[in-house]
């Protein structure tokens, strides 16, 4: 800190960590929410009118303050000082909220508070406190301790999304990692992915045998089984060799990313390999020449921002250190405020279909308004998974798009299944089906 | 009074389960806490309460019947459109109802009569967004886009754009209030008893005195439900939103409507430029904010504001003259063209030099960063806002200047500071403010003691002070600035409120907090009731 003043207190500085495993860590975070509802409000310059207005799911269905980043903050803080018992109330509001990050990117436009933390760590607190996770999520684990994946799926099916003709590398450079949704339940996915790096004459492997990414477990505060995982995946693309990490899914995206080192307490530069998401991939492709989007779609596209490769993936770095004055930190802290999302890559290749009309709906890229299924929430919060996508189906329509155009088969399923309720003339489809189907001869 | 199982009953009954709540959990999410305008400071600590339930009503029935059930079974409850600001928006007593009015956020724009009009819900940056669609505008008050507008309108509604478009209490339209008793009070010609909220005024006395008097009663004299707010022309193009958060801004067409930064030599020549744009009767906005605001809109974190502020001293403080000017071409470019020539002109006889401004806006017009303020220090509150001439508002800074340096620390060091100073109405007021900061881990009671101390100088030096019933000892400042503006005001409050549930017990709610805070007992040397300390808890 720069020329100490002489009427300054000197007080003792604390200690803490970016670390989840201890609320503490985040005492000072909580108790320093001034409820502007900046993590609620879309930001202000972007702010659409009086429609779209908000950028909280979990705020924008109950309601409540104690639902809104500013409530469970305050919510936080009394069960980090013990001033509050656990109730099943106090589950669902730490429970039904994707952990978006709509809220952390909010904050993070005015202050240093560090909010996406405070609510992983709360999690990891109720699970420890014996509390957490719900009862849906504990399925999911002992799913995923049987069978290496969420749904209880055969493991010895999870490479039976193969299309016939492609077969993957024994050795490569990219090693795709395709996660239980596109293995088992999205496997057009799977395959509009392999058809797309044969396309690029991109050579592929696959783990020899992959297993989940972990996401959930991680989500709902289920630490050591998360870290387990983080591990033994880490371990197997280092065996690999693989310098590239590719995968299609948003979540395992900011997993690998982000989540991984956290867990293992280093930079995501020290992973040893890099973590790209297909948009990234097929948009240096483009950009080389070696894939071209020729054939036409002629369809009015919105995008959705998944949270995971937007405002949730600035790359991970461990910190420790010493808060003092005025909550100044030493060491200097780079805070992730959520500017390397993917934001620019999925509308390049949008754009470059012919015949496709690319709408920004209101509420766009760190502003956009999460689908609802993520991180463990439509498995234990079905209605705020539902109300969220059918609340941005409405944006959708706003907009005048008929392709909804996601890059998470979380996301696509949950869209999916609204646009079903809803009986609504909207399609979804997932960017590598809409990027398979545009170099497709 | 305690809320019973079948008061809960008859209040769920009026809004449905899911929009009332007694939960502990759900409760807490409502604490005023120690984040935040005022907060961490003595009065949050002594006098805010978690509330005893919450309800979320959508309609001024629904707000009328719940009040009506207050009255009847003696329940306090206190009105909360946002909650932004800080202790005063929460309970402070015992028990108390919530009643979170963010479900009523309708918004009608009647384009052919200019005109908005809102709910308690609806917060400033959509309305300002409908209305720049249709070539109008509104002032978002300083303290944020996020805050109501209503709640924002009731007690202040000021930011560099009252330049032109002047003080908030004209731009108060027909207003609908749902008394502290449950009676329906309909202001200007909604007391017509028609649907038309067009005129502020109405046959009779103005009630929007009553309503706000200067800086708002803070919820203790019923609930406004609905608003017609006025607004004005602004000029036609788009101004684009652009960059990813944290760096977002409005791109201006600057052709007709830019910033520029202009440096002047003195302070007397900062004042001498405000007035005679003032004069001219050109420009958007005219103002001087204080120098570390620049520093925050600089710094990326909390660290490197106190990197650039550290090199900072009395001596560039007291330099630093900057008056900051919003040009708008509100009928043509030519208009703009014609009011920049006429501010050359100004700037060159007070021999101000123009500064590289960017061409962008990114607070004031749409935005209005106030949880900026925060970043540095995580402790922040205005202590006094005033309205005076233009030659005596630029006095009020440095005297406040003088009275900070014995509360530094815990106060920020801000080397005399003197605030954020500017001209309202073309030039015929001068509206100072000013800030302080603190970090909420040190002893703040200082702070609270500066705070009533504020009122004393005010009061010494003559200066009219804004924050005079509900931020203040009531029995300090009312028989100085009345003589008898406490007994006045307390008279309103048992005439509408005669039980006290409107939020009580504001308006003595800081004489009530100097009898409680054993740290504020050497300040007290006013008269006051002494069955204050009787009011519970
Ligand atoms: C950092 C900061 C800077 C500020 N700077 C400025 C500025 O430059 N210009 C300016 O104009 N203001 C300024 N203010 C004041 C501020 O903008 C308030 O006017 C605004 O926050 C009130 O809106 P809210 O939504 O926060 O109200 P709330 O916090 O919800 O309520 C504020 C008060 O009004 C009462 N209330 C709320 N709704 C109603 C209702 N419908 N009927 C009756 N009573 C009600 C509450 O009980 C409470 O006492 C500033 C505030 C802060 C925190
Ligand atoms: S993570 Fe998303 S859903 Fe959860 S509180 Fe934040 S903005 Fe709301
Ligand atoms: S943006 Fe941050 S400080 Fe503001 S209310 Fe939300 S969590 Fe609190």
């Amino acid at each position: 800190m720069a020329n100490e003043s002489d009427v300054r207190y000197y007080k003792p500085r604390t200690e803490f960590a970016l670390d989840i495993k201890d609320i503490q860590n985040f005492v000072y975070d909580m108790s320093r929410c001034i409820k502007c509802k900046g993590c609620n409000w879309v930001d202000h310059t972007y702010m659409p009118g009086a429609k779209f207005m908000t950028r909280c799911p979990s705020a924008e269905k109950y309601q409540f303050d104690a639902y809104g980043a500013y409530g469970k903050m305050r919510i936080g803080h009394a069960f980090a000082e013990g001033r509050l018992e656990w109730n099943e109330k106090a589950l669902e509001i730490i429970y039904a909220c994707t952990l978006c990050g709509a809220c952390d990117v909010g904050c993070k436009r005015n202050l240093d508070l560090e909010i996406e933390l405070s609510l992983e760590s709360l999690r990891v607190k109720a699970v420890k406190d014996g509390v957490g996770p719900m009862p849906a999520h504990k399925k999911i684990a002992e799913n995923i301790a049987k069978t290496h994946n969420m749904y209880a799926a055969p493991h010895d099916k999870r490479k039976d999304w193969l299309p016939a003709g492609i077969t993957p590398a024994r050795k490569a450079d990219v090693l795709y990692f395709v996660g239980c949704a596109a293995s088992y339940t999205n496997k057009e996915i799977a395959q509009s992915v392999a058809k797309i790096l044969k396309a690029a004459k991109v050579d592929f492997m696959l783990m020899p045998d992959e297993q989940c990414c972990g996401n959930t477990l991680f989500s709902v505060g289920m630490l050591d089984e998360a870290k387990a995982l983080a591990q033994r995946n880490i371990d197997e693309v280092r065996k690999s060799g693989a310098k590239t990490l590719l995968t299609a899914c948003a979540e395992g995206y900011r997993m690998w990313k982000v989540d991984y080192p956290k867990l293992l307490n280093i930079s995501t530069a020290d992973l040893g390999f890099k973590v790209v998401h297909l948009v990234e991939y097929v948009d240096e492709l483009m950009k080389d020449g070696a894939l071209k989007m020729s054939k036409a779609f002629a369809t009015r596209m919105a995008y959705q921002d998944a949270c995971s490769m937007s405002r949730l993936s600035d790359p991970w770095t461990p910190y420790q250190g010493k808060r003092g004055w005025m909550g100044c930190v030493e060491p200097r802290l780079k805070r992730r405020r959520g500017t390397s999302g993917l934001y620019a890559q999925p509308r390049d290749i949008l754009k470059a279909i012919p015949g496709v009309n690319l709408l920004e709906m209101p509420r766009t890229r760190e502003n956009a308004f999460c689908c609802g299924a993520g991180r463990g929430t439509k498995e234990a919060f079905p209605d705020l998974a539902k109300f969220s996508a059918a609340h941005r189906l409405e944006e959708i329509k706003d907009s005048g798009a008929e392709t909804l155009v996601t890059a998470c088969p979380h996301c696509k399923n949950n869209f999916a299944q609204a646009i079903k309720a809803g009986n609504e003339h909207v399609q979804v489809m997932d960017i590598a089906e809409v990027i398979c189907a545009s170099i497709e001869s | 009074m305690e809320i019973s199982k079948e008061i809960y009953r008859v209040l769920a009954d009026i809004v449905g389960d899911g929009y009332i709540s007694d939960d502990p959990v759900v409760c807490e999410g409502y604490r005023s806490g120690p984040g935040g305008y005022e907060s961490g400071l003595g009065y949050e600590r002594v006098m805010t309460k978690v509330p005893g339930c919450v309800i979320m009503p959508k309609y001024t029935e629904e707000v009328q019947k719940i009040v009506k059930v207050c009255y009847r079974h003696e329940i306090p409850y206190v009105p909360y459109s946002t909650g932004f600001y800080g202790p005063r928006s929460h309970p402070h007593v015992k028990g108390a109802l919530l009643i979170d009015l963010k479900r009523m956020n309708d918004f009608v724009l009647d384009e052919k009569h200019f005109y908005v009009e809102v709910g308690p819900g609806m917060v400033y940056s959509p309305i300002q967004e409908e209305c720049m669609k249709h070539g109008a505008y509104v002032v978002i008050g300083g303290g944020g886009a996020q805050a109501s507008a209503i709640a924002n309108l009731i007690g202040d509604g000021w930011s560099p754009l009252s330049h032109r478009i002047g003080l908030p209490h004209r731009r108060i339209l027909g207003t609908e209030v749902v008394m502290p008793d449950g009676e329906i009070l309909r202001l200007g010609s909604l007391a017509q008893g028609g649907d038309d909220p067009f005129w502020g005024e109405s046959p009779g006395p103005d009630l929007r005195g009553l309503l706000r008097g200067y800086t708002g009663l803070r919820g203790c004299l019923g609930i406004v439900t609905r608003m017609a707010i006025k607004t004005l022309p602004f000029q036609p193009e788009r101004l684009v939103p652009t960059g990813i958060s944290p760096n977002t801004a409005l791109a201006l067409p600057e052709k007709r409507i830019k910033w520029i930064n202009f440096v002047v030599p003195s302070k007397d020549a900062q004042v001498k430029a405000m007035k005679e744009i003032g004069h001219a009767e050109i420009a958007g906005a005219v103002t001087k904010v204080p120098l570390f605001w620049r520093a925050i809109a600089k710094a990326e974190c909390k660290e490197e504001f106190w990197d650039l502020w550290g090199k900072e001293n009395e001596q560039t403080v007291a330099n630093f003259h900057i008056v900051r000017v919003l040009l708008i071409g509100y009928t043509s470019e030519e208009q703009m063209e014609y009011d920049e020539r006429v501010l050359m002109d100004i700037m060159t006889e007070v021999g101000g030099v123009a500064r590289r401004t960017k061409p962008s806006d990114e607070s004031w017009i749409k935005n209005a960063d106030s949880a900026g303020m925060w970043l540095m220090c995580g402790g922040y509150v205005s202590v006094d806002y005033v309205i005076e001439t233009m030659t005596q508002a630029p006095e009020h800074g440095p005297a406040y200047a003088e009275l900070k340096k014995k509360y530094t620390p815990p106060l920020m060091p801000d080397y005399g500071d003197p605030g954020w100073f500017q001209s309202f109405e073309m030039g015929h007021q001068g509206y100072s403010e000013f800030l302080v900061y603190w970090d909420q881990d040190d002893d703040t009671n200082p702070v609270d003691q500066f705070y009533v101390d504020t009122s004393k100088m005010n009061i010494k030096n003559r200066f009219y002070t804004s924050l005079l019933g509900p931020h203040q000892p009531l029995y300090l400042t009312g028989p100085k600035y009345g003589p008898n503006y406490h007994e006045f005001l307390l008279k309103v409050k048992n005439e509408f409120d005669p039980k006290w549930m409107s939020h009580p017990p504001v308006p003595l709610a800081h004489d009530v907090f100097v009898e409680r805070a054993p740290w504020m007992h050497n300040m007290k040397d006013w008269e006051s009731p002494k069955d204050l300390d009787k009011i519970k808890d």
